[in-house]
C-alpha cells in the first residue's frame, strides 16, 4: 500500500536525521553568542527604550565620551571616546571637544562635527520623539523643549565643537553621551518619519561593531569592525544576540555550549551552573530595588509609625535567601550600596520582628477586639489589598510570603495580580492603595522624581510622600555639583527616608551574569552585561 | 465584530503610552507619543477614523512596532500558515489511516486500542504535552532544541544543513499541536465509517458483488468524510488564527503569540488588525470546506445515479 | 463491562475512610461547633466577627461526613447511578465530588499556608519534616479559640515552626539547613509540655514556597469545578434561552441571532476571552462570566436547531392543534427532546471550561494569583521542571482525568440517546 510506504519514508527519514542533531557543536573561537529574552524593537539609538537595546547601540554607535563603572567609589569614570579630549571654560558653562579624525561611517563618510550637532538636533527634536526628548534641561532651549542650535553650538572646523550650556546649570560629560548619528543618512527623511524607518535600515554605524543580519524574533549579529579604533586583534569577531524568550531553554542552551553569556540566572539554578567548570558566574551588585508601596494620603498608611511596623513584619530575609538566594542585600533606602560614597553606611536594616510590629501597630491605637484576628481601630479593620503585576514570578514570590507575613500580625491582606498595563495605569494615576513595585536607580543618581512632593517635579512619588525637609535636601542635591557636600546630603536624605519609611523598602537585586568560561577579558559592571564587550576575546 | 473589539479596547484600562513612562524619560514624551497615535482626539472622531480606515484595508501603523500593521502581520502570518498547514495535514493523513486501520476490524484489538488512546491523547492538555515533551527531549535526553524557529547560526548553513534545522526545530511543536487534532479526527472518522458501513446501501452493494476494497474506496470514504470536512474546515481556521499556547512554549513568532502580545501592550490597530485576518481566514477556510463538500456531494450523487 | 463493585459501595467506602482517619478533627469540628453556637449567645459582638466562609466550610462537611454514609444506607434502592458497577469515570467523579465537599477534611493543611521555606520548599513527594508546636499560649485563649486554632486552618501560624532535625537535652534545639537554632524548654516562664514535637508530612511533595501541594491539588479541584459549574450555567441559560426564542419565534429575531452566533463563531473564542480578562481583570467572577458567555454559540446552535425541526415533526403540530397551551407545549413536548443533545453539550462544555480556565492560568491570566489553580501550578511547575517534577505532574494528571472523565461521560451519554452509534 502506497501510504504505508510513505510512513515508513518518514519513519525512516527521523531516524536518520534525529541522531544527527546530537552534539552539534556551536562552539566557535572568534564568535560569541549572548542570549536575551525578547527582540530589540528597535536598534536606533533614538529609539532604543529598553536597557537592552540601549547596551546593544552603544556597540553600533559611538558616543562622545564613554563611560565606566568604577567600583572603588561606586560612581562612573569618563574617558574620551569619539572626542579626542576637551577643556572646560572658567564657569563650566561651555566645553571645547576636539574629535578624532579616523573615525569613519560604514559608508566611507568621515564622522565630523557636524554629525554632533545633527544627533543633538533631532534628539531633542519633539517631532522625533526619541527617548531623550526633553532630558536637556542644560541646554539653551526653545520653547518646545528642542535645543536652540545657535545659541548651543559653535564649530570652526570639522574635528572641534564648542557646546555651550545655560548658566548655573552644572553640566556635567553625562549631558554630553547620546550616541552620534550620522546626518547625511538621516537627513534624508522626514523626521516624523523616523520612528517608521524599516528595522535593519540604520545600517550606516560608526562604532567597534556592525550590524551583519538582523533575523525579527530570532538573531541579531554584530560584526566587530576592524577599521574601528576601538578594535584589537585577537578580539571577537562577530557577537550574535539569540532571542531566546523562555528562561529554562536560556539556561538549558548555556549548558550545552550553545550560548555564551546569559543574564538575570535565577539564584536556584546557580549552584547547578557553578558546578559545571566551563561556567562562570559574575554577580553585578544590583541598582534595582523592589517595595511594597503604601498610598501615604489613606488614614490606613498615614502613620510612619504603622508603616514602619509593616517593615518590621516584613520577612524579607526570608524572600532573600530563599527566593533570591541571597544575591541581594536588604535595602534601607534608595540608594543602592554600589554608590558607596553616597550610600548611608550607618543604618542598619529593619530586622524581621512580628513583635515589634504589632507593639508599634498597638501605640498606634491598632487592636483586635472582636478577636477575629484582624485589628481594628476606630471600628475600622485593618484590611488592604496588596495589587502586583502579573507575570514576575519574583513579585509573586514576595507577595505570598508577604501576605502571609501580615496576616500573621493581624493584618488582612489579600494579593491580587493585576494585568501590567493595568497595573501600570492604575500605580500611576495613584488609584493603588498598596502594591509591590520596583525601581532602577538610574547612573549618575537622580531621586527628585521619586520622592519630590510636588508631583509635577516628583512625577514618580507614586505614594505622595509628602515631606518638606526632603524636599529641601532633593533641591539643593540637584544644585551641588558630584563630591563630598553632595554625597552628604544623600545620607541625610536616606536617613530621613529611613524613619519615614514610605514605602517599605525590601531588597537590592543582583544581576547574576553567567557566561562560558572561554570569554577573557570580561568584565561585567552595572552599566550592562555587554558594555564594552569589543574588549572581550575567546580563549582557543 | 471589528468594531466590537475596538469598543471593547478603548473603554478598557491601560495605556499604550505607559511604556514610555520611565524616570528616564521625560514625561512630555509620553504625552507626545499619545498624540501622534492619535489617542487624545475624543472617541468619536477615533472611531469615525477607524471605521473609514478599514474599509480603505489600512488598520494603522502598530504602536509597538511601528510600521504598517499589514506589514507587522505578514511576517508572521507566514510562519503561521506553513506550520498550521503541517499541522493540519499531518492530523489529516495520520487520523485518515488510523481510521482505516480500526475500521478493518471493529471492536478488534486494533480498534479498541485506537479508540482508548485517541480518548486519551484528546484530554490531555497542550501545555502540559509540550512542557513535558521538552523536558523529555531536549532537557534529558538532548535530542531536540527546545524553543525557537531555527538555531541563530542557520545562516552559515548549506541548504540541507537549514532545513535539518528548521524541521528539527519544528518536531515538538507539531506534535504538541497534532496530537490533539488526530485525537479527534480518528475519532470522528472512525465512527462515521462504522456508521456508514451499517449503511444499507452499503449492504446492497456487497449484494451487487462488489469487493469490499472497492465499496470502500468508492462509496465508504467520500461518505464518511464528508461530514468531517466541515470540522476540518473549522480546525483549519482555527489554527490560522494562530495556535496560541504551542507558539508561548516553544517561543515560536505565530498570530497566537503576535495578537496576546498585541493585546497585553494595548496595541490597538494590531489587536483590530489580527482579530480581522483571523476572522478573514477562518470564514474562507469554512468556505473551502463547503466548497469541497459540495463537489464530494456532487460526485457521490452522479456516482449513485452511474 | 463486569459488575466489580458498585458505586455506592466505593463512594461508601472512602467515606468511612475518611471518618476514621480524620475522627478527631470531626470531633473537633463538632466541639468547635458547639462552643461556637455557644457563643453566639452569650457573646453577639465576638461571634459575627467570627463567621467566615472557612468555618462554615469546616462545619459543613463536618456535618456532611456524617450524614452522607447514612443517606447513602438509607436510600440504598432509589438512587440509580450509585447501583452501576464502578467505571473509570464514575470513579473520577466520586473522587472529585468528595474533593470538592470535603476540602477541609482532607488535608492537613491550607492551601497557602507557608513557614520557614528553607526547610520546607521542594520537598519530593511522601517527605517529611519535623515540626514544633508551641503550645504556650494556647490556654490564655479560651476554649473556642483554642480548638480554633485546632481545626481552622489559617495561612500562617506563629506559634509553629518547621526543622529539618531536632535535639532534645536542657535546651531544645532545632536545624534549618545546618543552622542551630535553640528554644529555652525550662525556666520561669517555659515548660517541657509546652513544646509538642511531631512529624509533618507532605503526600505529593512540596512546591517553591513550602506549600503543601495536595492541599493545594485539593483546593484547585474546587476553584475549577467552581467555575466550570458556574460558567456552564450561564452558557446553558444564554444558549438555551437563545436558542429557544429564536427557534420557537422565527423571524427576524432569529436570523438575527443566528447571524451573531455564526459571527462569533468566526472568531477565535479564545483572544476575545484573553481580551476582556487581559482588559478587566482576572478576577474569579470576570472569569466565570467571560468563559460562560464565550461558548454560548453552540448551544445555541443545537436548542435552535432542535426546536426548529421539532416544530414540524407531526406529533407536535398535532398537540398543537389539540388546542395544547403553550407553556404545556414546550415543557411536555419540547423539554425531553431537547435535553439529551443539550446535556451531551453542557458536559463537554464543562470540560473545555475548565481546560480553558487552566490554559488561562497557565498563560498567566488566571486566577492562579489569589487561589490555587491547577493551571497556575502547572505554570509556576515549568520553571522547576528540572529538579521539582512533582509540582507540575499532579497537577497536570488531575486536569488529564477530569478531561478523560468529562469525554468519555460525554461521549458514553451521547451513545445512550443516539443509539444509531453503536459503541
Amino acid at each position: 500500500m502506497k501510504p504505508k510506504q510513505v510512513f515508513f519514508c518518514i519513519v525512516l527519514i527521523l531516524a536518520i536525521y534525529l541522531p544527527s542533531c546530537v552534539n552539534n557543536n556551536h562552539e566557535k573561537n572568534d564568535r560569541i553568542v549572548v542570549a536575551i529574552p525578547a527582540d530589540a524593537e528597535s536598534l536606533n539609538p533614538l529609539f532604543a527604550f529598553s536597557f537592552q537595546e540601549v547596551n546593544i547601540t552603544e556597540l553600533l554607535y559611538l558616543s562622545l565620551v564613554q563611560h565606566e563603572w568604577n567600583d572603588s567609589d561606586g560612581d562612573v569614570k569618563t574617558s574620551p571616546m569619539a572626542a579626542k579630549n576637551w577643556v572646560w571654560n572658567d564657569d563650566s558653562t561651555t566645553i571645547t571637544l576636539n574629535l578624532r579624525d579616523d573615525i569613519n561611517w560604514r559608508d566611507g563618510h568621515k564622522l565630523t562635527a557636524e554629525d554632533v550637532i545633527f544627533s543633538f538636533d533631532v534628539y531633542s527634536d519633539p517631532d522625533v520623539q526619541s527617548r531623550f526628548f526633553g532630558t536637556f534641561n542644560k541646554f539653551y532651549l526653545e520653547k518646545d523643549q528642542h535645543i536652540d542650535l545657535q545659541k548651543s553650538f559653535d564649530s570652526d572646523n570639522p574635528y572641534t565643537i564648542k557646546i555651550h550650556f545655560k548658566p548655573h546649570s552644572n553640566p556635567g560629560l553625562v549631558d554630553i553621551d547620546p550616541p552620534i548619528l550620522p546626518k547625511h543618512v538621516f537627513s534624508n527623511f522626514d523626521r516624523k518619519k523616523f520612528v517608521q524607518l524599516e528595522k535593519g535600515n540604520d545600517s550606516v554605524t560608526c562604532g567597534p561593531f556592525y550590524l551583519s543580519k538582523w533575523n525579527p524574533t530570532q538573531s541579531i549579529i554584530l560584526k566587530a569592525d576592524e577599521n574601528s579604533f576601538l578594535y584589537k586583534p585577537g578580539t571577537v569577531k562577530e557577537l550574535i544576540f539569540k532571542v531566546i524568550p523562555d528562561y529554562n531553554s536560556r539556561v538549558t542552551q548555556l549548558k550545552n555550549g550553545e550560548i555564551d553569556l546569559m543574564e538575570n540566572v535565577k539564584p536556584d539554578q546557580l549552584s547547578d551552573l557553578k558546578a559545571l567548570n566551563r561556567i562562570k558566574i559574575s554577580a553585578v551588585k544590583g541598582r534595582e530595588y523592589d517595595y511594597a508601596g503604601w498610598n501615604n494620603k489613606i488614614d490606613l498608611f498615614s502613620n510612619p509609625k504603622v508603616r514602619n511596623a509593616l517593615t518590621y513584619a516584613i520577612n524579607r530575609e526570608e524572600i532573600l535567601t530563599e527566593y533570591l538566594g541571597n544575591n541581594g542585600d536588604l535595602a534601607v533606602g534608595p540608594v543602592a550600596p554600589i554608590f558607596k560614597d553616597s550610600y548611608n553606611h550607618n543604618l542598619k536594616p529593619f530586622d524581621y520582628d512580628p513583635q515589634k510590629a504589632k507593639e508599634l501597630l498597638a501605640s498606634d491605637g491598632w487592636e483586635d477586639i472582636n478577636k477575629d484576628g484582624i485589628l481594628e481601630k476606630n471600628g475600622v479593620q485593618f484590611s488592604f489589598i496588596l495589587n502586583y503585576a502579573g507575570g514576575n514570578p519574583r513579585r509573586e514570590f514576595a507577595a505570598t510570603v508577604i501576605k502571609n507575613n501580615l496576616k500573621a500580625i493581624g493584618v488582612d491582606v489579600k494579593a491580587e495580580p493585576l494585568e501590567q498595563g493595568v497595573f501600570m495605569e492604575k500605580m500611576f494615576t495613584h488609584k493603588l492603595n498598596a502594591w509591590l513595585a520596583g525601581w532602577s536607580v538610574p547612573i549618575p543618581i537622580d531621586l527628585k522624581p521619586y520622592w519630590y512632593s510636588d508631583l509635577k517635579q516628583g512625577s514618580f512619588n507614586l505614594t505622595s510622600y509628602k515631606n518638606s525637609t526632603v524636599d529641601e535636601l532633593l533641591d539643593k542635591i540637584e544644585k551641588s555639583k558630584p563630591g563630598s557636600l553632595k554625597n552628604e546630603l544623600y545620607k541625610q536624605l536616606q536617613e530621613i527616608l529611613y524613619q519615614d519609611e514610605p514605602v517599605s523598602f525590601l531588597y537590592w537585586i543582583d544581576n547574576n551574569v553567567a557566561y562560558n568560561d572561554r570569554l577573557e577579558n570580561i568584565k561585567i559592571t552595572p552599566l550592562g552585561s555587554v558594555h564594552h564587550c569589543w574588549n572581550w576575546s575567546v580563549k582557543n | 465584530m471589528v468594531c466590537f473589539i475596538f469598543i471593547l479596547l478603548r473603554i478598557s484600562p491601560g495605556d499604550p503610552s505607559l511604556k514610555f513612562v520611565s524616570p528616564e524619560l521625560n514625561p512630555g514624551l509620553a504625552q507626545k507619543i499619545k498624540e501622534s497615535f492619535g489617542l487624545n482626539k475624543p472617541i468619536a472622531e477615533q472611531f469615525i477614523q477607524f471605521i473609514s480606515n478599514i474599509f480603505t484595508g489600512n488598520f494603522g501603523v502598530s504602536y509597538e512596532f511601528r510600521k504598517p500593521v499589514a506589514g507587522v502581520i505578514k511576517n508572521y502570518l507566514y510562519f503561521t500558515f506553513v506550520f498550521s498547514l503541517i499541522s493540519f495535514i499531518i492530523q489529516i493523513t495520520i487520523s485518515y489511516f488510523l481510521a482505516l486501520l480500526s475500521v478493518k476490524k471493529i471492536n478488534g484489538i486494533v480498534d479498541r486500542f485506537l479508540n482508548k488512546t485517541s480518548l486519551v491523547l484528546y484530554a490531555i492538555p497542550s501545555f502540559v504535552l509540550g512542557v513535558f515533551l521538552i523536558f523529555i527531549f531536549s532537557e534529558k535526553l538532548k535530542l531536540l532544541p527546545a524553543s525557537g524557529l531555527m538555531s541563530y547560526d542557520s545562516e552559515s548553513l548549506s541548504g540541507s544543513a537549514r532545513i535539518t534545522d528548521y524541521f528539527l526545530h519544528m518536531i515538538l511543536p507539531v506534535i504538541t499541536l497534532s496530537l490533539g487534532g488526530i485525537a479527534v479526527f480518528y475519532k470522528y472518522l472512525r465512527d462515521n465509517l462504522d456508521e456508514v458501513f451499517n449503511k444499507p446501501f452499503v449492504l446492497n452493494s456487497y449484494g451487487y458483488g462488489l469487493s469490499k476494497k472497492e465499496i470502500t474506496k468508492k462509496h465508504i470514504i467520500p461518505n464518511a468524510i464528508s461530514p468531517l470536512i466541515s470540522i476540518a474546515g473549522v480546525e483549519l481556521g482555527i489554527l490560522f488564527s494562530g495556535a496560541l499556547i504551542t507558539e508561548v512554549i516553544f517561543g515560536l513568532p505565530g498570530m497566537g503569540r503576535l495578537t496576546v502580545n498585541a493585546i497585553l501592550s494595548r496595541d490597538y490597530p494590531l489587536v483590530v488588525g489580527c482579530t480581522f485576518i483571523s476572522g478573514v481566514l477562518i470564514i474562507i477556510s469554512n468556505l473551502l470546506a463547503d466548497l469541497l463538500k459540495a463537489e464530494i456531494d456532487k460526485r457521490l450523487i452522479a456516482g449513485m445515479i452511474n | 463491562m463486569k459488575k466489580v463493585i458498585s458505586n455506592r459501595v466505593f463512594l461508601f467506602s472512602v467515606l468511612i475512610l475518611i471518618l476514621v482517619f480524620r475522627f478527631e478533627y470531626i470531633i473537633n469540628s463538632f466541639l468547635l461547633l458547639f462552643y461556637f453556637i455557644k457563643l453566639f449567645f452569650t457573646d453577639y459582638s465576638i461571634a459575627a466577627g467570627q463567621c467566615t466562609l472557612n468555618l462554615f466550610d469546616c462545619f459543613l462537611s463536618a456535618i456532611l461526613i456524617i450524614i452522607l454514609p447514612a443517606v447513602i444506607v438509607i436510600y440504598r434502592k432509589s438512587l440509580r447511578f450509585l447501583n452501576s458497577g464502578v467505571s473509570f469515570s464514575s470513579i473520577t467523579i466520586i473522587i472529585l465530588f468528595i474533593l470538592y465537599v470535603f476540602a477541609p477534611l482532607i488535608t492537613t493543611s491550607h492551601p497557602e499556608f507557608q513557614k520557614n521555606i528553607n526547610v520546607t520548599k521542594l520537598l519530593p513527594p511522601l517527605s517529611s519534616v519535623d515540626q514544633i508546636h508551641s503550645l504556650k499560649n494556647h490556654d490564655a485563649l479560651g476554649t473556642y479559640f483554642s480548638l480554633k486554632q485546632k481545626v481552622i486552618k489559617n495561612s500562617f501560624d506563629d506559634n509553629l515552626l518547621f526543622a529539618d532535625s531536632i535535639k532534645k537535652d536542657s535546651v531544645l534545639s532545632y536545624f534549618q539547613k545546618g543552622q542551630r537554632y535553640s528554644l529555652l524548654i525550662s525556666g520561669a516562664d517555659h515548660s517541657e509540655g509546652d513544646f509538642k514535637i511531631s512529624r509533618k508530612h507532605f503526600l505529593l511533595g512540596t512546591d517553591e514556597f513550602g506549600r503543601d501541594i495536595f492541599s493545594r491539588l485539593v483546593y484547585g479541584a474546587r476553584i475549577s469545578i467552581t467555575i466550570g459549574i458556574l460558567s456552564v450555567l450561564i452558557t446553558f441559560i444564554l444558549g438555551s434561552l437563545l436558542g429557544f426564542f429564536a427557534g420557537f419565534t422565527g423571524g427576524i429575531l432569529d436570523s438575527s441571532l443566528n447571524r451573531l452566533s455564526e459571527m462569533f463563531l468566526s472568531f477565535p473564542v479564545i483572544f476575545l476571552i484573553i481580551l476582556i480578562i487581559a482588559l478587566f481583570g482576572n478576577s474569579i467572577v470576570s472569569i466565570i462570566i467571560v468563559l460562560g458567555f464565550s461558548g454560548w454559540m453552540g448551544l445555541f446552535k443545537i436548542v435552535r436547531g432542535e426546536i426548529i425541526t421539532l416544530k414540524e415533526k407531526d406529533y407536535f403540530l398535532t398537540a398543537k392543534l389539540l388546542g395544547v397551551g403553550n407553556f404545556k407545549l414546550i415543557f411536555s413536548e419540547m423539554l425531553p427532546v431537547i435535553s439529551a443533545p443539550v446535556i451531551v453539550n453542557l458536559i463537554f462544555q464543562f470540560g473545555n471550561v475548565i481546560l480553558a480556565e487552566s490554559a488561562l492560568s497557565y498563560l498567566g491570566l488566571g486566577t492562579g494569583g489569589i487561589y490555587p489553580s491547577w493551571g497556575g501550578m502547572i505554570e509556576s511547575g515549568q520553571s522547576y521542571i528540572t529538579h521539582a517534577w512533582w509540582m507540575i505532574l499532579f497537577p497536570g494528571l488531575a486536569l488529564f482525568f477530569t478531561l478523560f472523565m468529562t469525554n468519555s461521560l460525554g461521549n458514553r451519554i451521547k451513545i445512550v440517546f443516539n443509539p444509531r452509534v453503536k459503541k
